[in-house]
């Protein structure tokens, strides 16, 4: 029988304001999980604390909606006992690039085969409006009643700092886009990270109209796999650019631990997993 | 343990001194390996006397012809390797033991009641090697010839050690190793221990330290993900695992911290796996959320705490039993979760697996309390028999899973949902054990969502009060049927019934106590005995049951503020003596027995008042 969007929904109706850009990730994520024909039972999704980390409650999968930050480690451990699922994680800016911001760094260096969706308001929307890490400065919040003092953090050149595999930003605003990238970024072998740009309707530090104007398609001739490149056109302010900044293969962390467990075991009779007898053994 | 067969009344310490980097505690664990691959039981701990700071390390090795409970106290053969050495441990040698030293490092006082037997360590190291390496392989030698350590023993020792580095390595190894022999030859000294060589009866032992024997444990009870980070003195169970898992088909990855250790678990055992992470408290600390999440989704984790001196950095290399508090309250709200304290390195071994039964079948954390003494102090065990492996069918209520011990070890695993479960699968449903089975993720039909909001029996968010309620009731109602189910294993007390004096301990002071037991009833004291391993929840029936009859109860334990007293004081209303100690360095059966000594004197008294 033939899926359709309704089998990646969950019983559980969103409750995020009206007009809010998470509307249009979870379109865009079940849209591209259908088109990828990936059956809901072997997906799992790890989100983290927000008004983004609900998105795991909306989608009809295995989820684990944990604390604020750990999504990312969570979705390591997941990915590493389950090569054959899919696994995502979710989170926002104050999940991801605050509380959590350090992890990132080291699901990198493992290329842990998952998928990142950061969902970027530029606020912290849930615990109503204070700043995040990527609140512009000078910015009047409720923990910055005098203007943001702090610069902004700009994720995209420091993933590539990091060397994710995949480096995507776009916006939940176009639909399409965000599903046609989503859909590479899953079927990218390695750490993918998509950044989305998401106006919030209730705190518009990042407002629709300005989400709008941002958005300016990277040149087709961009070259994915020149870091130097990638790093000149995230920097670029003016256009914006979306799109896949960067994208090389590099052995996933799975494949990294199966060549552990070959090494492992190669001199023992034919590859064979060592008993529990022969491993005592080798205390005696 | 049986001591069928082996040669009665051997019970010697051996102790090594010297400056740090000159070898000492690996020419120790060199000789206590040799000494176990013999017909002896051997006990080894890496100690620095409280009082000292800076280069100067040790190692006692004590050597028996059945199991050794603890480190003992008085040295029997003393080798030190130069003044400060000599001078800081002299006074823990024997009245008429045996003082192995160097004469041209150490002065010996006039009129010491010592054998005095002086070999120039440095000069034949130098002699044999061309330089100060290899000292440990030439104190070995004596070693092997004061103990009469079989020479195939001592030669395959050196090439297990050193095989690795190449022929050339191994030969001036050897060369030391002899120089080291003839030389405590031709001193005449007298041998009165003969370690011979390997006996038919002790071929099935193991000398592990007991970080590894948490390790093998974890493998036999089928863990194979770990995640970790590493943390003084837990490290060594990640190193040793690091090597092991690929070896059997697992995997151990190195995480940035350990709130991304215990998260990688997390997500390792949503998707189906058994799960570990060691760490030690500062580790702990950092992941206490996670704990708390873990229990609010109902995921089975295994965290080992192998216990160090604290707060803060404390201190890192040395041992306490600091952590208890934290382990059973520590964490935002209530979480359920289970406390498991090993009592010595084979026991590490047992609880390990019995950890992992208890996180799978009733899905909650289970933190497993060692510390440094236990982790480090190396032991010969025995190796389990595997034919008496047995694993559990999902059946077979958790109730009737035995506590692992060398004569049976049953395995068991979560309860997985059934066809019939998944048909209206409510991943929390309410049952009457308070367990509800766990769809893994892969099977069609079994989708949920596990989040760390309060939520329904189906897993949706809801914070309404009758919810709260019913879920908080159910989280715990494993913690009363697990309970429940401890109350029916065999008490863990020793001793006579008879007794006035009651001694309770967790963890690693199993042996020392023991030891006391056994020279206080020398000195005609008796006294019962109660170490849990299960620490929270308390068997407390069988706890009641310990108290009945006795005039005094004394609590031993390795920390400042008596935590287990606190808590069994809450719990029993009783007023014990409490003996702590809190150096650094684990307490000896002498300082338990002196306490038990005035104890008993006040307990006499108040007979002869009542009379």
């Amino acid at each position: 029988m033939k899926r359709t969007l309704q089998d990646y929904k969950s019983v559980v109706a969103p409750i995020w304001c009206p007009g809010c850009g998470d509307y249009g990730v979870v379109n865009a994520l079940e849209k591209a999980l259908l088109d990828l024909d990936i059956p809901p039972e072997n997906i799992v999704a790890v989100s983290g604390i927000g008004c983004s980390g609900r998105l795991s409650h909306y989608l009809n999968a295995y989820s684990l909606h944990g604390t604020h930050g750990r999504a990312v480690p969570t979705a390591v451990g997941a990915k590493t006992v389950s090569p054959e699922l899919t696994v995502f994680a979710v989170g926002g800016d104050g999940d991801g690039l605050g509380i959590g911001g350090g992890h990132i760094a080291h699901a990198a260096r493992k290329n842990a085969d998952i998928t990142y969706l950061l969902i970027d308001n530029r606020v912290y929307g849930l615990t109503k409006g204070q700043a995040s890490p990527t609140t512009p400065l000078g910015e009047s919040t409720k923990t910055s009643p005098f203007g943001v003092y702090e610069d902004t953090l700009d994720a995209i050149p420091m993933f590539l700092a990091y060397d994710v595999s995949f480096i995507a930003r776009t916006t939940s605003i176009r639909v399409k886009e965000l599903t046609d990238i989503i859909k590479a970024a899953v079927t990218h072998k390695g750490m993918s990270i998509v950044y989305i740009l998401s106006p919030c309707r209730t705190f518009p530090i990042l407002d629709l109209e300005e989400t709008k104007s941002l958005f300016q398609p990277l040149p087709e001739d961009h070259p994915r796999d020149n870091k130097l490149k990638a790093m000149e056109m995230a920097y670029a302010k003016d256009p914006m650019y979306m799109g896949i900044f960067y994208q090389v293969q590099k052995p996933t962390l799975n494949e990294r631990l199966d060549l552990e467990i070959e090494k492992a075991t190669r001199k023992h009779d034919g590859g064979k997993f060592y008993s529990m007898e022969e491993l005592f053994r080798r205390f005696s | 343990m049986s001591s069928g067969g082996f040669k009665s009344n051997v019970d010697f310490v051996v102790r090594i001194g010297g400056e740090a980097g000159e070898g000492v505690v690996s020419c120790g664990e060199l000789f206590a390996q040799a000494a176990a691959r013999t017909e002896y039981h051997v006990f080894s701990y890496p100690t620095y006397p409280a009082e000292i700071k800076g280069g100067f390390s040790m190692i006692q090795i004590r050597i028996r012809d059945w199991t050794v409970y603890s480190m003992g106290s008085r040295v029997d053969h003393l080798i030190v390797f130069n003044q400060q050495a000599y001078d800081k441990t002299i006074e823990d040698l024997k009245q008429g033991g045996t003082l192995i030293y160097d004469p041209d490092a150490v002065k010996v006082v006039d009129g010491l009641d010592a054998t005095k037997v002086a070999i120039p360590l440095d000069k034949i190291t130098t002699r044999v090697t061309g330089s100060k390496l290899g000292k440990n392989v030439v104190a070995l030698g004596v070693l092997g010839y004061v103990f009469d350590i079989g020479s195939a023993v001592l030669d395959k020792l050196i090439r297990d050690r050193y095989g690795a580095k190449g022929s050339a390595v191994v030969e001036k190894n050897l060369n030391a190793l002899a120089a080291g022999y003839e030389a405590a030859k031709s001193t005449g000294i007298a041998r009165d221990v003969h370690l011979g060589t390997k006996s038919d009866e002790k071929t099935r032992y193991m000398m592990l330290s007991g970080n590894e024997a948490v390790a093998l444990g974890a493998i036999a009870a089928g863990c194979r993900f770990v995640a970790g980070y590493p943390i003084t003195p837990a490290t060594p169970i990640f190193e040793t695992l690091t090597k092991l898992m690929p070896m059997v088909g697992g995997r151990a990855i190195q995480m940035e911290d350990e709130i991304a250790s215990i998260s990688a678990i997390i997500g390792a055992s949503f998707c189906g796996e058994k799960v570990l992470s060691p760490t030690s408290g500062p580790g702990l600390q950092l992941m206490g959320e996670q704990l708390n999440l873990a229990s609010m989704l109902e995921v089975p984790i295994v965290i080992v705490n192998v216990q160090r001196g604290g707060p803060s950095t404390g201190l890192p290399t040395k041992t306490e039993q600091s952590d208890l508090k934290l382990s059973i309250y520590g964490t935002a709200g209530e979480s359920p979760r289970a406390i498991l304290a090993p009592s010595g390195v084979e026991d590490s071994f047992y609880q390990t697996i019995r950890a992992f039964n208890i996180a799978e079948r009733f899905q909650m954390p289970v933190i497993l309390l060692t510390d440094q003494s236990i982790g480090y102090r190396r032991a010969t065990v025995r190796i389990p028999a595997l034919e008496r492996i047995k694993f559990v069918e999902q059946s077979v209520s958790s109730e009737k899973i035995v506590i692992p011990d060398p004569e049976h070890v049953e395995i068991a695993s979560r309860i997985e949902a059934t066809e019939e479960d998944l048909k209206n699968y409510k991943r929390y449903r309410v049952t009457d054990d308070g367990v509800s089975p766990i769809a893994r993720p892969g099977t069609p039909g079994g989708q949920f969502t596990a989040t760390g909001l309060e939520h329904t029996e189906e897993g949706r968010a809801d914070y309404t009060p009758g919810t709260h309620m019913r879920m908080t009731q159910k989280r715990f109602k494993k913690l009363d049927v697990l309970s429940r189910a401890l109350e029916k294993n065999p008490p863990e007390y020793h001793g006579s019934p008879e007794s006035k004096i009651g001694v309770i301990g967790w963890g690693s002071t199993e042996g020392a106590i023991r030891d006391a037991r056994y020279l206080a009833e020398a000195k005609g004291i008796k006294f019962r005995h109660l170490h849990p391993r299960v620490l929270s929840p308390l068997p407390e029936n069988q706890i009641r049951h310990f108290l009945v009859g006795l005039k005094q109860v004394i609590i031993v334990e390795e920390n400042y503020t008596g935590q287990f007293a606190h808590f069994i004081k809450g719990k029993f209303g009783i007023r014990p003596v409490e003996i702590h100690k809190y150096q650094g360095v684990p307490i000896t059966p002498e300082e338990i027995l002196r306490g038990i000594e005035k104890v008993a004197r006040i307990v006499d008294e108040e007979n002869i008042t009542r009379l």
